[in-house]
């Protein structure tokens, strides 16, 4: 009983800042803002009427998508090479390719905007892309490193036994088993780029909007709108979400992904 | 050359070292074609280790793996005709069990001659889908490896994957014919033949996750055989089984063996699973080999105590070889069939339970008092204690506890071996007048007991060998002392020198006690108590000689 009671203020902390908030999300993505009352649609009509939006969420998902892509191209070869112990003596190296996350990130970005500036680097796409999987490697590196790291050695030794060469046992064996880390790894990335704000405006002096810049530029009293952006970007999540538990299964424990 | 063909598989000085740690030390073994060949030994004993050497996973310090006579010693794993069954079975996890077995068949490749278009001569890759099919008897004809693969088509041959097949499937709608290609057809077949092979037809489908240990070890043997490898190493294959288990696989793979008729290599450490399975038997110890043989002969004739104490159960107890054919066991004379000791030779004596015969007083050899006898299932298993020495004996009829009876031994059931150590006669470091250094052990000893003529003055430590002053410091020498020399003290810190039990031999009465220090030498030592085995403890000597001294700058 003690024991369970250690947990009631998390719970209430959850049920404060957490549910109610997501209740309320929801709520105000249905209500009309003008008179207060309940309006399935009227929201998502006053988005679609929105010039913007719409170019905001082909930016976001190309943003999304390449930055997701760039991060595991980078982030494979790096965690992989990192479980591997000649190159990860204690773990220092896996260290320092997870500092960049103890500065802060906006700190980073002015840096980086600087260094463009510098070398005459086009503020824009490029650039934020740029930001995005600078911000967000970590992300991807954690949990396939976790993944790879758990990857038991006499697979391998299997493979090469069968007559698998060393590339064909990393494509045949290694990267179907570390699955779970990709899939973590992407969702890891690909929602919280698409969402987040600030590194876009640095990194494109403000020309460029992700979903993120959009609802920080609504003014306050479009909250309705906001939620429903809000909601749409939810219902994002859940299916990335869906996906991610599809392929890590029940051997999520096992895998070693992050969820 | 000549005499090399019929051993597919040879070892030749092979070393493996970790560091400075050697955990193969210089092995040579010949292994036929298409036998069972078992190593047996207890674990860290260097077994796994050379299997692994002949799979390719651990390459050789030194020495050469030679397979058909050709050294394979540095050839990566993937490019050795052989195959493994892992001791953890190492099913892939993210494919059931019809892809586990074909993933090797799916990478077979073979080199074939062709042509480059300005007309050089090449050599290409075959996969496994193209290769060609023999018109005449429908199959993928293997011998065509290294020769010219076009002048292969013109002759008609056809690629694997292009040749139609029709096969029986199950629909929805029932049995159905179907038509196939080659390839498809090939990989189907195989597995299925594997499958049927290890007993688990119609399980193709199946998630490797959800079957039992026993049937993930058929699958991982189906995986490997599936590739026809001339040799199957198999690294404890049962170690994960549960009894029953194990005795049934056991026959299985004998069974297995005698219809592919391919060499299997067999690691264990089940002394009862290599007996059954075996035609040879290589027991190892300390990364060398200690006999090898076939069961009956590690059994009967055994080649040292630690042999015999390792295979099955046995009496193992210390004798006078008097003269030729006569042999004196625990004070009472025996006959026996061994010539060629020497007299009065130490030696050390094997009988195995069963083949003492329990009789009455006076038609013994020796007698003795029964001590206890216990029904064990057929025999029954006794202990009858003579001069002090235990006889473990098994017997099919029973004798009551407290009688006298008279043991005999038929003369050619008594296993004769030269003692491998008689004692410790290892070599020293002197570090002072009254000290001396045995493998990083510093020994306090006074002088005039271990030199004649000799005075010592303690306190000017002034030392005199036949008047003549002499300082003993940085000199080598040589002390011997015997088995019951050495007390050994649970408390490692209350001795100059310490280890670890490595093994230890019950001679009836005491144990001889195989003491390794951290530097990987070994002391003797005899004890009445029983230690176990990697016990750290303290060697103490009470009394030693002198063997020789170095004479030194």
């Amino acid at each position: 009983m003690f024991k369970k009671s250690l947990a009631i203020p998390y719970a209430l902390f959850m049920a404060i800042f957490v549910l109610l908030p997501l209740v309320l999300v929801l709520v105000f993505a249905f209500i009309d803002a003008t008179d207060g009352s309940f309006d399935m649609l009227i929201n998502f009509k006053e988005l679609a009427k929105e010039q913007a939006l719409g170019k905001v969420i082909g930016n976001s998902l190309i943003a999304g998508f390449s930055t997701s892509a760039l991060c595991l191209l980078i982030g494979y070869p790096i965690a992989y090479y990192l479980t591997k112990t000649e190159f990860n003596k204690k773990g220092v190296m896996i260290g320092l390719f997870l500092a960049p996350m103890w500065v802060n990130f906006l700190l980073r970005m002015m840096a980086t905007k600087a260094v463009f500036n510098v070398i005459g680097f086009k503020m824009g796409m490029g650039a934020v892309i740029f930001g995005l999987t600078y911000e967000f490697l970590p992300y991807m590196i954690m949990p396939l490193y976790n993944t790879i790291l758990k990857i038991d050695k006499c697979y391998i030794e299997g493979a090469s036994d069968l007559g698998a060469t060393p590339i064909r046992a990393f494509w045949k064996v290694t990267v179907p088993l570390s699955m779970p880390g990709i899939v973590s790894g992407l969702t890891m990335v690909m929602i919280p780029s698409i969402t987040t704000f600030a590194v876009t405006e640095i990194m494109s002096n403000g020309k460029m909007m992700l979903l993120g810049d959009f609802i920080y530029s609504l003014k306050a009293d479009s909250l309705n709108m906001a939620a429903a952006i809000s909601f749409i970007l939810l219902i994002f999540m859940c299916a990335s979400m869906f996906i991610s538990n599809k392929y890590t299964g029940d051997n999520g424990s096992k895998g070693g992904g992050l969820w | 050359m000549e005499n090399n063909k019929e051993y597919i598989i040879q070892l030749q000085g092979l070393t493996k070292q970790y560091g400075s740690k050697t955990v193969v030390n210089n092995i040579n073994l010949n292994i036929e074609k298409g036998q069972f060949v078992t190593f047996l030994g207890p674990s860290g004993c260097g077994k796994t280790t050379t299997l692994r050497m002949i799979a390719g996973f651990e390459i050789p310090t030194e020495g050469k793996v030679l397979f058909d006579g050709m050294d394979i010693a540095k050839l990566p794993p993937h490019k050795r005709p052989v195959n493994t069954v892992f001791q953890k079975y190492a099913l892939f996890p993210h494919l059931n069990v019809f892809n586990n077995i074909a993933f090797g068949l799916k990478l077979k490749k073979i080199e074939v001659a062709c042509k480059k278009k300005n007309g050089e001569d090449t050599t290409k890759q075959v996969k496994l889908k193209n290769f060609l099919v023999d018109p005449a008897t429908g199959k993928p004809d293997f011998s065509i490896a290294n020769k010219d693969y076009y002048s292969y088509i013109d002759k008609g041959y056809v690629p694997l994957c292009k040749v139609k097949k029709e096969v029986n499937k199950m629909t929805k709608k029932g049995r159905v014919k179907k038509e196939v290609n080659g390839y498809k057809y090939y990989i189907d077949e195989k597995v299925r033949r594997a499958l049927k092979i290890v007993g688990l037809s119609d399980y193709e489908t199946r998630d490797v996750d959800s079957l039992s240990g026993g049937q993930q070890q058929r699958v991982a043997i189906a995986r490997a055989i599936v590739n026809e490898p001339k040799v199957l190493l198999l690294d404890e294959p049962l170690g994960a089984l549960d009894l029953k288990m194990r005795q049934e696989m056991q026959i299985e793979l004998k069974e297995m063996h005698k219809k592919l008729g391919i060499t299997f290599i067999y690691v264990t450490h089940d002394q009862e699973e290599a007996l059954t399975m075996s035609d040879t038997v290589v027991v190892m110890k300390d990364g060398t080999i200690l006999q090898e043989g076939s069961p009956i002969d590690i059994y009967n004739e055994p080649r040292t105590a630690y042999v015999a104490d390792f295979i099955g159960e046995s009496n193992i107890l210390d004798g006078v070889m008097i003269e030729d054919y006569k042999v004196n066991i625990v004070g009472a004379e025996f006959k026996c069939v061994d010539a060629g000791f020497g007299e009065n030779t130490p030696v050390d004596i094997v009988i195995r339970p069963e083949d003492i015969e329990v009789k009455s007083k006076e038609n013994g050899i020796i007698t003795g008092v029964i001590q206890w006898c216990r029904f064990r299932g057929v025999p029954y298993e006794m202990m009858c204690e003579c001069n002090g020495f235990e006889f473990t004996i098994h017997s099919t009829i029973e004798a009551p506890i407290g009688k006298e009876v008279g043991l005999y031994v038929a003369p050619e059931n008594i296993q004769i071996m030269y003692k491998e150590h008689v004692d410790n006669t290892v070599p020293v470091t002197f570090t002072s007048n009254t000290t001396f250094d045995l493998y990083g052990g510093e020994y306090e000893f006074n002088p005039t007991e271990i030199f004649a003529n000799c005075n010592y003055d303690s306190e000017q430590d002034v030392l005199t060998i036949d008047g003549e002053e002499k300082t003993l410091k940085g000199q080598e020498a040589q002390v011997r002392f015997a088995f019951t020399d050495i007390d050994m003290t649970d408390d490692e810190y209350a001795a100059p020198l310490a280890g670890n039990v490595d093994s230890m031999i019950y001679k009836g009465k005491n144990y001889i006690v195989d003491i390794k220090t951290d530097d990987n030498h070994h002391i003797y030592a005899d004890t009445e108590y029983l230690w176990d085995k990697g016990d750290r403890i303290g060697i103490k000597i009470d009394k030693f000689e002198l063997v020789s001294v170095k004479e030194g700058e």
